[in-house]
């Protein structure tokens, strides 16, 4: 008799620390929110776009971010062509202004150019600056644990709020056990959760400044058959930006 | 001499580059035109090189330049009377004081090389204070502005670079939100002084201008020559505007808009001046001419709207009304004409609108068309455009320019139905 108490009680035991070590989706997806969204980022990003033909064309960009990625810029180095052009994003990019040197005109921009490829390359402006997205526009649930890029993962599956307007239906994402990077996330079509449109992988992960950060990240198109690999030529975290920096004054610097 | 001043400027930038940690960049630009003229197809060809120069001398201070060359080939001489039908022709004197054959209305493209822009930024943490030839462009419109009293777009090409004024700009932030913009554009007579005074400020997603702008505007009568002067008889007169634009986003779709409540003060020397120069004119012809109408009051409206759909395409919309311009085009005169090519109104027609679709073909090309509605003389022209990246550093646009509607409306049909192409490189 006191056997298959002991065997209940010691099953309920080992099953409740299995469980309390375990995060529920929610709590993963918290810590993958805060750490891509540190308190200030700034970056020097090389981007290559491989276009269809084959064809490469390279950028590089500044970019910095305050307030746990609810204000970005970024500014084009290179090449020639959109040197000094410039993007502002707010309030989680609800808010965005573009900056043309040329003409040395600001541009608002409705919510709607998120959609916009950022110069021709598979990432889109909402990729680059959508804060908190991953936790106010999406429910997550774990959908099982497995490797993915040669990392333990959690294989998370968001799904989009009712009433959201964010670009994407769903999205499946594998975080590292480890670190909460996330290595691999596929989107999928705003209006067909079936449709596959792009898959993210990032790439020699390091930890920099005490944040573990994917040295190289790459966009395959699934659609296109086209590939945007971004690589991160300097990055320091949790320095002082100044506020001016992320108003239309600091765009046109 | 003219190229030994080039490769002077051009050394001089070089030198001061070394020495100074100075950036230089800019373009060149081979562009050719063409338009069907009276059954001709017509030829202009462009080369520009446009040289910026960038210095940073300081942590508050920082100068910028840039320099154009332009040289032209083909047709350099247009006469704008080819253009405009005979009933609107008719009214431009052919004859001068002396009775000779005259054609003032040739417009010549020149051979130009000149300092677009070259000024100094002078930073702080409470202002910013720009001096010297500078550009600078208001509103919020994409192919109209009313606001911008500085510059007129072409509505081919409407984001086509504007050239520098000579300015004093003072830019005031007021929190993060809120700014002030004073502009003091000076003339021959500080009386006259061109000035702008702009607040804007940020609430609930969208931006807000509110404006107070005193220019000198002229109009001009192109039916009177000076033949000593060589310039047409302008009447010059005050425009005091108030306006106001925003730009932000309803239901997902962007919205904007720019109003401007114009009044144009004519001192009554200029009136009594113009009195006596058209009273020659009505001597020399049998013409029944009638004085030129300067405007006293309208206002300039601007509404527009734009959207992005899932597979990439971009379309938008813009309304622009000009209560200065007419709405019968039986009434649009010479001058109406003139007035317009002279950027002194940025219309010939009181309502248009302006619809724009641009679609990412592959990644390096993009298509798209422009046509734009004259609802007032219900005409119309289309414009296909694209834009290919060729290499890195190299675009080309093609555009082309159909006019559809009837003689004597805006976009007649003689006006030139042709196209354009152009190759950018960029260093």
């Amino acid at each position: 008799m006191k056997k298959p108490i002991i065997f209940i009680l010691f099953t309920f035991i080992i099953v409740n620390f299995v469980f309390a070590q375990q995060p529920t989706a929610e709590e993963i997806v918290s810590k993958v929110n805060d750490l891509m969204n540190q308190k200030t980022v700034y970056g020097k990003m090389k981007m290559t776009i491989v276009t269809t033909s084959g064809k490469t064309r390279t950028f590089e960009y500044d970019s910095w971010s305050k307030g746990n990625g609810e204000k970005n810029l970024i500014r084009y180095t290179k090449p020639a062509r959109v040197k000094g052009q410039a993007i502002l994003m707010l309030n989680n990019a609800d808010d965005i202004w573009a900056y043309f040197p040329r003409t040395k005109r600001v541009r608002k921009l409705a919510t709607h150019a998120k959609k916009q490829k950022m110069q021709g390359s598979d990432f889109s402006y909402a990729d680059m600056g959508s804060g908190d997205s991953f936790i106010n526009d999406y429910s997550a649930k774990i959908i099982k644990e497995e490797k993915k890029e040669k990392y333990d993962c959690f294989k998370l599956e968001l799904i989009r709020k009712k009433d959201i307007d964010s670009p994407y239906s769903k999205m499946i994402i594998w975080v590292i056990k480890e670190n909460y990077v996330p290595v691999v996330i596929d989107y999928y079509d705003e209006k067909n959760p079936d449709r596959l449109l792009k898959t993210l992988v990032q790439y020699d992960i390091q930890v920099i400044d005490g944040v573990p950060t994917g040295k190289k990240m790459v966009m395959y198109n699934k659609q296109d058959n086209t590939e945007t690999s971004m690589e991160m030529i300097e990055v320091k975290y949790n320095e002082e930006l100044r506020d001016d920096m992320f108003t239309e004054r600091g765009l046109k610097k | 001499m003219k190229k030994l001043i080039i490769i002077l400027i051009l050394c001089f930038f070089s030198a001061v580059s070394w020495s100074q940690e100075i950036e230089i960049f800019g373009y060149f630009e081979s562009q050719l035109m063409g338009a069907n003229i009276n059954n001709e197809f017509m030829q202009l060809a462009s080369n520009k090189l446009r040289v910026d120069m960038q210095l940073q001398a300081s942590g508050n201070v920082s100068f910028g330049a840039n320099f154009d060359y332009i040289t032209y080939h083909g047709k350099t001489k247009w006469n704008i009377l080819e253009f405009l039908p005979e009933s609107v022709t008719a009214e431009a004197p052919t004859l001068n004081y002396l009775g000779y054959e005259i054609n003032p209305y040739i417009l010549p493209y020149e051979n130009r090389n000149f300092l677009d822009n070259a000024f100094v930024k002078l930073s702080f943490k409470f202002a910013d204070f720009t001096v010297g030839k500078q550009q600078l462009s208001m509103g919020t419109g994409y192919v109209w502005n009313p606001t911008d009293v500085f510059n007129k777009k072409d509505v081919i090409d409407p984001t086509y670079e504007q050239p520098g004024h000579n300015a004093v700009r003072v830019d005031l932030p007021i929190k993060n939100d809120f700014g002030l913009t004073a502009i003091y554009a000076p003339t021959e007579d500080w009386k006259n002084t061109d000035v702008l005074l702009k607040l804007k400020g940020h609430l609930l997603h969208f931006d807000f201008s509110l404006l107070a702008i005193q220019k000198n505007w002229s109009f001009t009568d192109s039916r009177i020559f000076d033949p000593i002067g060589l310039d047409f008889f302008k009447v010059n007169t005050k425009r005091q505007i108030l306006g106001a634009d925003f730009a932000g986003e309803l239901f997902g779709v962007g919205v904007w808009g720019e109003y401007t409540y114009n009044e144009v003060k004519t001192k009554e020397n200029e009136k009594i001046k113009y009195d006596e120069a058209f009273s020659v004119l009505g001597l020399m012809s049998q013409y029944p001419y009638q004085p030129m109408n300067v405007p006293q009051e309208y206002y300039e409206l601007v509404l527009g709207m734009d959207y992005t759909f899932d597979f990439q395409t971009y379309i938008m919309c813009e309304f622009y009304r000009n209560t200065s311009a007419k709405q019968d085009h039986q009434k649009y005169n010479f001058n109406n004409w003139m007035h317009y090519f002279l950027a002194e109104k940025k219309s010939i027609a009181q309502d248009q609108v302006y619809f724009f679709v641009q679609h990412p073909l592959t990644d390096l090309i993009n298509i798209g068309s422009s046509y734009i509605f004259s609802i007032s003389d219900n005409s119309s022209a289309i414009i296909p455009m694209l834009t290919y990246n060729v290499f890195e550093n190299v675009d080309l646009s093609v555009f082309g320019n159909i006019y559809l509607g009837k003689e004597k409306t805006a976009y007649a049909s003689n006006l030139g139905n042709g196209g354009m192409a152009r190759m950018r490189v960029y260093f």
